[in-house]
């Protein structure tokens, strides 16, 4: 510790310390001379001798380098004005992203202590949800020592705020939520457990800062006035702060306390039902405890709780514990997502780097007389290399710097764009500076390298170093190219394939019916009259009744085992007539007869993959009580799973304990637009406190698939860049090549070869590094893009006509890169070019 | 010739410092007359060369074992003087017992081999 205060202090005082130095070897010396030794030696390689020996010497060499290396590339400002602008597109694509995972799953919320709050949900060997029951957390918030606090939050359908057309989205959350978020309110006050609690209490909402604006008009005074939701009165008590961060991201219009719900959803039983799963539930991690310690607490509260209450709790049920202090919970396949993501943004990365690593080839040609020079006054290779791994170092550090900004530029424009949280920024906070650090030095390592052992080694082999490095480029702009061509080719087949329901005329109401108190007899009385008078309208068709409506906000599926092969089924319950109303075929056998037990009409995928070959009337299907025989086989509908053309589903009759729980299906002759304010007007009639959901699926699937145009836009945007970025590399080169063989050349076409013999000639070079970067590129892509099936909507991810367009699209790019340039070539001056020497 | 580590003790030029400190112990000296001092005292055996000395002067410094100070030599002149540290002292008990063990084993072994 001591040695490196000397050490410092030796460099702060450098010059001076330096000259005392000199004083005392000339001391030294005039007192050798003295006794007849004239033998002193080079006092200034004595003096560097010294200086060598505090450990000072890399220090200097660096500022060297730098020095050096800045002068060079000011030098020339064609090329590093290229290079920057090509690594900070480079950079800045894997900035970008990786910028994006930060703030959907590692940045924490701006609340005190984001990471002690975690997400808990019900989890057993074959099943899993990410709600429970609210009595359910309630014994856990009472029971669990590891869990200092729990707050619930409860999600229902949007409500009607006074004589709005449009229902206000609403959430319902325990009153210590934003006390423990620690939220200030805008204006008035939010919830506070000890007034907000009790059921008897008046009901009162908080507003959210949008809908305060949106609907209230900016009016402070807002506060304490009464406003009406599904019929009944509630107080305004404040307004959410601007930028609110909650819980899981969500951004409801209209916060409610949870004890208030059976108070303006009439008949709801959500409070006091064990067996429903309703709320998610969110807690604060005790001081000191792990989230393991946490579950295993809590595995062992719900052993008790199985005593004390058996309907509440599955067969080897145990809670899980996820952090849940980021904008998203994450679940395992969004890894998945984020690590293709991870994958085609290096690929934009490796075209970067190969680009600039030829650029710093072609300059080595350039450079070599310097280079010559310092090897020839005694530069040893070393220092040599390390000066030009300190150019490269600069010149990425340059581009990195770029790239932050370009980035930082791009993640505005999209957060202002889209719908996000906002207390989300787009400055970069120090996980991303330091990924981007991580992403400078491999960039560098990548690009900087390889020309640098070429130059200090001063060998010829530039050309198979070239070569590799254009091979590189290909084969990443082909596989960026190919799966933007896949991503293309499924947005057309979303668009204009038919999914294997007519979603353009179907309409989907919810009448919640479970959430207003009604049994199974009451639920199918509702139904049955509902049915009935819709059917009277002009315009409908067919109505029927479905559990999980297509394109809806619950989605249940599971994980089957067929043959040794994973697939995804998606259960549902319907009414005879659904397939009917929904315009599905059916293939096989029959649908159900009413009141039909034990009977499962499967999917055609699912009986080909089950029992292909076979018959699938008369198998069954499951074990034990659970066992169903197969009485029919309907077409495709992958009704909850547009996008995964691997589904297959599996649908029973709906029984009479379903009924709470049915939506209505109805299928209108034309526009189904007039449908819903009909059915919004008969809704009343039957019972003044539902207010069904009523959504169109026409809209619903737009939205669906405009998600997957966003994506095929953007990949396109990337592969097209990287792309150009090849493309120009190739132009340089090729300018390049032809300016070094201008004499061979001339001297070629004086003797009379045709254009073409000349523009092989030259070109030749280049026909292995295109056709090893194609094949390497394509073989990528097939084997990269099997984790893709489930976004394609269908289309193979082996799809030859996507494969072609991709590769056809480089190799045309590509042939004009290297054309355009050989055929100015052509027309050179041959006299003036053989005159010139 | 870079140095930044000394060769092994036993060769002269890895008993420099050694020697040096042990030197110092009677007293401050400036870079000269510790070269002197060598030659003399080793019967002229020795002759350390500004080249080795300066540098092995400079690595003392950097290890705390050595101080610099200015004093007036026999010419009048200013210059530097070295002068042992207490951590210098003890670094030389340390080399002394290694060089001595070293020896010793050495010699043990040429005379019972």
């Amino acid at each position: 510790m001591g040695e490196l205060f000397r050490r410092i202090q030796y460099l702060i005082n450098r010059r001076r310390l330096d000259s005392e130095l000199q004083n005392d070897m000339e001391f030294h010396r005039e007192m050798a001379a003295r006794a007849g030794q004239n033998n002193f030696g080079n006092s200034l390689r004595l003096r560097e001798q010294a200086y060598e020996a505090w450990g000072w010497s890399w220090l200097d060499q660096l500022a060297q380098d730098l020095s050096y290396a800045v002068r060079i590339l000011i030098g020339a400002p064609g090329f590093t004005l290229m290079a920057v602008l090509v690594l900070a597109i480079g950079i800045g694509v894997n900035v970008s992203a990786f910028s994006l995972f930060d703030m959907i799953a590692l940045k924490p919320l701006p609340v005190p202590e984001a990471d002690r709050i975690v997400r808990l949900e019900r989890r057993s060997p074959t099943d899993y949800t990410s709600e429970m029951a609210y009595p359910s957390f309630v014994f856990y918030r009472e029971h669990a020592r590891t869990i200092s606090a729990a707050m619930a939050v409860l999600g229902v359908p949007p409500m009607h705020l006074d004589e709005d057309m449009q229902p206000t989205s609403a959430s319902f959350v325990t009153p210590n939520y934003f006390k423990e978020l620690g939220t200030q309110a805008a204006y008035g006050r939010l919830f506070d457990p000890t007034r907000d609690a009790a059921s008897n209490a008046a009901p009162t909402v908080v507003l959210s800062y949008g809908v305060w604006q949106r609907r209230f008009g900016s009016d402070p005074r807002v506060v304490g006035r009464v406003i009406h939701l599904n019929g009944k009165p509630v107080t305004v008590i404040g307004v959410t702060p601007f930028a609110l961060a909650s819980l899981g991201g969500q951004r409801p219009d209209l916060w409610l306390p949870i004890a208030e719900q059976p108070d303006l959803i009439d008949h709801s039983t959500v409070l006091t039902d064990r067996s429903n799963s309703s709320v998610r539930m969110w807690g604060r991690l005790a001081p000191g405890v792990s989230a393991k310690a946490a579950e295993e607490e809590l595995r062992s509260l719900t052993d008790q709780l199985r005593h004390e209450h058996p309907e509440a709790v599955w067969k080897g049920e145990f809670i899980q514990i996820s952090p849940g202090g980021h904008l998203q919970v994450m679940q395992p396949q969004m890894y998945r997502v984020a690590g293709l993501v991870g994958v085609l943004t290096l690929l934009i990365l490796v075209v970067s780097c190969a680009n600039v690593g030829g650029l710093m080839l072609a300059r080595a040609v350039a450079r070599q007389h310097e280079i010559g020079i310092r090897i020839a006054i005694g530069a040893g290779r070393w220092r040599l290399f390390r000066q030009l791994s300190t150019e490269s170092l600069l010149l990425g550090a340059l581009g990195s710097v770029a790239a932050l900004g370009l980035s930082c530029a791009v993640l505005k424009l999209a957060l202002d764009k889209m719908d996000v949280p906002k207390w989300l920024s787009a400055r970069p906070d120090w996980r991303v500076l330091l990924f981007t650090m991580g992403m400078t030095v491999a960039a560098t390592l990548f690009f900087g390298l390889l020309p640098a052992f070429q130059i200090a080694r001063q060998r010829q082999q530039k050309a198979l170093a070239r070569q590799i490095l254009v091979a590189a480029q290909i084969a990443a702009s082909s596989v960026l190219l190919i799966v933007a061509a896949l991503l293309v080719r499924a947005t057309q087949h979303a668009l204009f394939t038919d999914p294997g329901f007519g979603y353009e005329q179907l309409i989907s109401i919810d009448p919640g019916l479970g959430h207003h108190g009604y049994n199974a007899t009451s639920a199918r009385n509702y139904l049955n009259e509902m049915q009935s008078r819709l059917a009277t309208l002009p315009s409908v068709k067919a109505v029927s009744l479905v559990k999980l409506p297509p394109l809806g906000h619950i989605v249940a599926n599971s994980t089957v085992e067929v043959r040794g092969r994973k697939i995804t089924a998606y259960p549902n319950w319907v009414a005879p007539n659904f397939f009917a109303t929904m315009g599905m075929p059916l293939r096989l056998g029959r649908t159900f007869n009413p009141g039909e037990k034990r009977a499962v009409i499967v999917s055609e995928s699912f009986a080909r993959l089950q029992w292909p070959g076979e018959n699938p009337l008369g198998q069954t299907l499951g074990d034990g009580t659970d066992k169903s025989t197969v009485i029919g086989v309907v077409g495709d509908a992958h009704m909850n799973a547009l996008s995964d053309d691997d589904a297959v589903e599996q649908y029973w009759e709906a029984q009479p304990e379903d009924m709470p729980d049915m939506v209505l299906i109805v299928r209108s002759a034309g526009e189904p637009g007039s449908i819903s304010a009909q059915a919004k007007s008969i809704a009343p009639n039957l019972d003044k406190s539902v207010f069904p959901e009523i959504r169109q699926l026409k809209l619903l699937y737009r939205e669906n698939v405009a998600q997957i145009e966003n994506i095929a836009a953007i990949v396109s945007l990337v592969g097209l860049a990287a792309v150009s970025i090849a493309a120009i590399g190739l132009v340089g080169l090729v300018a390049f090549i032809i300016t070094q063989r201008t004499k061979e050349i001339a001297i070629r076409m004086a003797l009379g070869a045709r254009p073409t013999a000349v523009l092989s000639a030259v070109l030749r070079q280049f026909q292995w590094p295109l056709a090893v970067g194609l094949i390497a590129g394509s073989v990528f892509a097939a084997f990269g893009s099997k984790g893709l099936r489930v976004a394609l909507y269908g289309v193979n991810n082996l799809d030859p006509a996507s494969y072609a367009a991709g590769l056809v699209l480089l190799v045309l790019i590509a042939a004009m890169s290297m054309l355009l340039p050989a055929a100015r070539a052509l027309r050179l001056n041959i006299a003036s070019i053989l005159h010139h020497d | 010739m870079p140095m930044v580590d000394m060769p092994d003790p036993l060769s002269p030029a890895g008993a420099l410092p050694m020697l040096i400190l042990r030197i110092l112990q009677s007293g401050p000296l400036h870079g000269y007359a510790l070269a002197q001092r060598i030659h003399l005292l080793s019967s002229e055996v020795l002759a350390v060369e500004e080249g080795f000395l300066y540098p092995t002067l400079q690595k003392l410094l950097r290890k705390g074992w050595v101080e610099a100070e200015w004093g007036i030599s026999e010419t009048n002149r200013k210059v530097r003087f070295c002068r042992q540290t207490p951590r210098g002292k003890t670094q030389l008990k340390h080399e002394l017992s290694s060089y001595g063990r070293i020896t010793q084993a050495i010699q043990e072994v040429l005379r019972t081999a």
